[in-house]
């Protein structure tokens, strides 16, 4: 009878020190996933359904998110494009931090939903099926803003976020914006560098491309690393300077 | 301290889960065990001698009462230091041979290194499992062979006391013949052998002194000698006495106020009879 | 000491070798099989979706035959023995109760890590595996070369197996714990997956029960704390998915998740012991 008593004050014990311990462990792996570690009881508050969820399928969350991505694979081949959407939605939702599920989300949405809008669609006004086609391409925009804060230490989600505005929205402002945040992440392709220059010269900003491309060779120093395709600026450099010069004196003719 | 085991007012009661009440499986027993002896357990089912005996094994824990083991208290390491058992229709890990179940049992006492394998080999010898019989894997074991391996395991701590729960039941009359012998000499070695049985003839045998427990309680102790003897006959064996004469015996015992109570040629054990008639290799 | 060593590795040394017995290599076989499938199956994506793929799959599968065996062997420790009466000649040996519990956990916590090591080894085989058919297949551009190897011969996956392998350690001690109160099998394994499944959700109820004021009614917060103080957090274990996702996870919080749940498998055998010992058997 004591046996248990002494027992459940051992456990108790040992409850009231553990409690300290796992708070300090689960505060600093939410930190290193920048807040997307798992259930708290905030999310849970919020959105009931979800969060038990979440936490209820403990170790095998990885399996019920590749799942549903192979849902979202299936729907795409059939093009029904809002089960694409909804499944996307709960894998990222489900593993946040996978910053390839993000990526092959916003790519369905803004891409192949998008483009299967503007040409299948069974609208018969082109005005109203280039506008759900927006609406696809806004749609994985914001995926990938949220993609963004979910894995903000790797390059990939800005990168790909850049493409998103050139490609697909035709604001080379914010493409260069998205590209020069991939490029301070680390891990970033190289080529990304000179992307920035090009994108700020289909915004029109000549000038701050020609400024851009400089400071870069400049800081690529001697002898620059031949990855970084430095005779490629450097081609860049003279036929910008050619058009702002060239520019500016048809200007001040 | 003369006494191996020495129990006061051992008392258990086991209780029969949620408000079901208890059962009083053993009521205040009182038995001493004196060193070298071999000491009988005896009673039917359910009277409360395995209670007993696992009780002073420290299996169990009594309700009331105390029960002392060479003087130190049933159930502390230092008393389980003294006790070996053989408990009732043991169940050896299978895949184990019969040196390897002797040698597990010793290293579970703290034994190890070349002081194990000596007391192995000498075990496996002393209950004639030596040599090839000792190397076989234990489900290939007639049951007399299991007795006598699990009596090695028993002994490898080299107890002062054996304790053994039915040591013969299930086995061949020839293989009960065997533990008897090995109970006896263990008894020559100075060793204490407390043991239950039901086969009463076999306690006989070997036992010096026996109790007796029904429902709980004890019923008789003593030495056997004493309990069993009849005081008051008398019992003569006569061989080459012709006919005629024994008549006249008969007579004048008659004539003499004796009260003959039987006669006629006397019955050999069956069992005697049985051994008697195996060829000399089958007794092993 | 070397006396105390003895007898535990004794007991140790026997329970490891009658788990080996048990046919369950049958179970690995059906694992591997599982594996090799699996990593032909979906060859439609991208090479870093195909290795979440598998090693997702790799670590639930070592995760789940982990749990079933280790609950099996677990519920069966202690109880199965006395079914048996093979306990009655260990416990008359001047063998102290608690030396044949960490005698019992030992042989199994090491027959356990030998199934996840050999697990473990065959992902490692199917992954590198994956690892040659994609080198040939996307040729040698070597960012991709590079991406690929480092996908596959991620040092961090050591990681997510010694991840792996102390989760099932601490819900076996669990189980033992369990078979030190009741008898029944059944009842110890449903008891220890019941605690499985509320691990999961004890970081909401820890923090809910630190957070909530006097609104809410003290029933509540009795079984909030309940949960809080007597059950492990397993959510701890999901370090597991960032290394599947191939994120950064330093040793350092992977050790101290081990150091956890080494003290925790140290508290359950000491609470096991105490139960176990003036237990009637």
């Amino acid at each position: 009878m004591w046996a248990g008593g002494v027992t459940l004050l051992l456990l108790l014990l040992w409850g009231g020190a553990k409690i300290r311990w796992e708070k300090e462990m689960a505060r600093e792996q939410r930190k290193a996933a920048y807040g997307f570690s798992g259930p708290t009881a905030v999310a849970i508050r919020e959105k009931v359904g979800q969060g038990l969820a979440l936490a209820a399928l403990g170790g095998f969350r990885g399996l019920a998110a590749n799942a549903l991505m192979l849902q979202a694979h299936g729907a795409w081949e059939e093009q029904q494009w809002v089960r694409v959407r909804s499944a996307l939605e709960l894998a990222t939702m489900l593993q946040p931090r996978v910053a390839v599920f993000w990526d092959t989300a916003s790519w369905h949405l803004a891409w192949n939903a998008a483009v299967a809008a503007e040409r299948y669609s069974g609208q018969i006004s082109e005005t109203k099926r280039k506008m759900e086609a927006r609406r696809w391409v806004e749609a994985g925009r914001d995926l990938l803003e949220r993609g963004t804060k979910a894995v903000p230490e790797k390059a990939l989600l800005f990168q790909r976020l850049g493409d998103l505005y050139w490609q697909r929205l035709g604001d080379y402002q914010e493409a260069a914006r998205c590209y020069r945040e991939a490029l301070t992440k680390g891990d970033a392709p190289p080529y990304l560098e000179r992307f920035v220059g090009y994108a700020l010269e289909k915004a029109g900003d000549k000038r701050g491309a020609l400024d851009y491309f400089k400071s870069l060779r400049g800081e690529m120093g001697n002898p620059p690393n031949p990855e970084r395709r430095p005779e490629v600026v450097e081609r860049e450099i003279a036929r910008l300077e050619k058009e702002v010069v060239g520019g500016k004196k048809a200007k001040t003719k | 301290m003369s006494a191996a085991v020495q129990t006061h007012l051992l008392r258990k009661e086991f209780g029969l889960g949620w408000f079901r009440g208890r059962v009083l499986a053993l009521e205040g027993l009182e038995m001493e065990v004196k060193k070298g002896e071999v000491f009988g357990l005896l009673g039917p089912n359910g009277s409360g001698k395995s209670t007993a005996m696992k009780m002073i094994l420290g299996l169990l824990g009594p309700t009331s009462g105390s029960a002392e083991v060479c003087g130190f208290r049933a159930g502390t390491i230092a008393a389980r230091r003294q006790i070996g058992f053989l408990p009732e229709n043991p169940y050896f890990p299978v895949f184990l041979s019969g040196a390897e179940l002797v040698r597990y049992y010793g290293r579970l006492s703290g034994l190890g290194g070349a002081a194990l394998e000596k007391r192995v080999k000498e075990l496996l010898e002393l209950v004639r499992l030596g040599g090839e019989a000792g190397k076989r894997p234990l489900r290939t074991y007639s049951k007399g062979m299991l007795q006598r391996a699990g009596l090695a395991g028993a002994l490898v701590g080299d107890p002062e006391i054996l304790m053994l729960d039915e040591p013969t039941a299930g086995v061949d009359p020839a293989g009960s013949r065997e533990i008897r012998d090995l109970i006896l000499e263990l008894k020559t070695r100075g060793k204490t052998v407390i043991f239950s049985s039901h086969l009463l003839e076999q306690v006989e045998d070997v036992a010096d002194r026996v109790i007796i427990l029904h429902r709980g309680k004890k019923l008789r102790e003593g030495r056997l000698e004493d309990l069993l003897t009849r005081k008051n006959e008398w019992e003569v064996k006569v061989q080459g006495l012709p006919e005629g004469d024994r008549q006249e015996l008969l007579v004048w015992l008659k004539k003499k106020g004796g009260h003959v109570v039987r006669e006629g040629a006397p019955r050999e054990r069956l069992e005697d009879y049985f051994l008697r008639s195996l060829p000399e290799e089958t007794r092993r | 000491m070397m006396s105390c060593l003895r007898r535990i590795s004794a007991v140790a040394g026997n329970t490891f070798l009658e788990a080996v017995r048990q046919k369950v290599f049958a179970v690995l076989l059906v694992f591997a099989l599982v594996l090799v499938g699996g990593a032909n199956y979906f060859t439609e994506f991208s090479f870093q979706e195909q290795f979440k793929f598998l090693k997702d799959l790799g670590y639930a599968a070592i995760s789940l035959t982990g749990l079933l065996v280790g609950l099996l062997g677990a519920a069966q420790l202690i109880p199965g023995e006395i079914e048996r009466r093979t306990i009655l000649t260990a416990l008359c040996r001047p063998l102290r109760r608690w030396e044949f519990v960490v005698g019992k956990y030992l042989g199994l916590a090491t027959y356990l890590t030998l199934m996840v090591a050999i697990m473990a080894l065959a992902v490692w085989g199917v992954l590198g595996w994956k690892e040659a058919q994609f080198l040939r297949a996307e040729g040698l551009e070597p960012a991709a070369a590079a991406a690929i190897r480092a996908e596959a011969m991620d040092p961090r996956l050591l990681q997510a197996v010694l991840l792996v392998g102390v989760k099932l350690a601490v819900v076996a001690a669990l189980a033992v714990f369990f078979s030190t109160i009741a008898t029944s099998t059944t009842f110890v394994m449903a008891m220890t997956l019941l605690v499985y499944l509320i691990g999961h959700l004890q970081s909401v109820a820890r923090e809910q029960w630190l957070e909530t004021g006097e609104a809410a009614r003290w029933t509540v917060k009795i079984f909030l704390a309940a949960v809080a103080l007597l059950v492990p957090d397993f959510n701890l274990y999901n370090l597991i998915d960032e290394i599947v996702a191939g994120n950064v996870v330093l040793w350092r919080t992977t050790l101290e998740v081990v150091g956890y749940s080494a003290v925790y498998v140290g508290v359950l055998l000491a609470a096991a012991a105490c139960m176990f010992e003036g237990r009637d058997i």
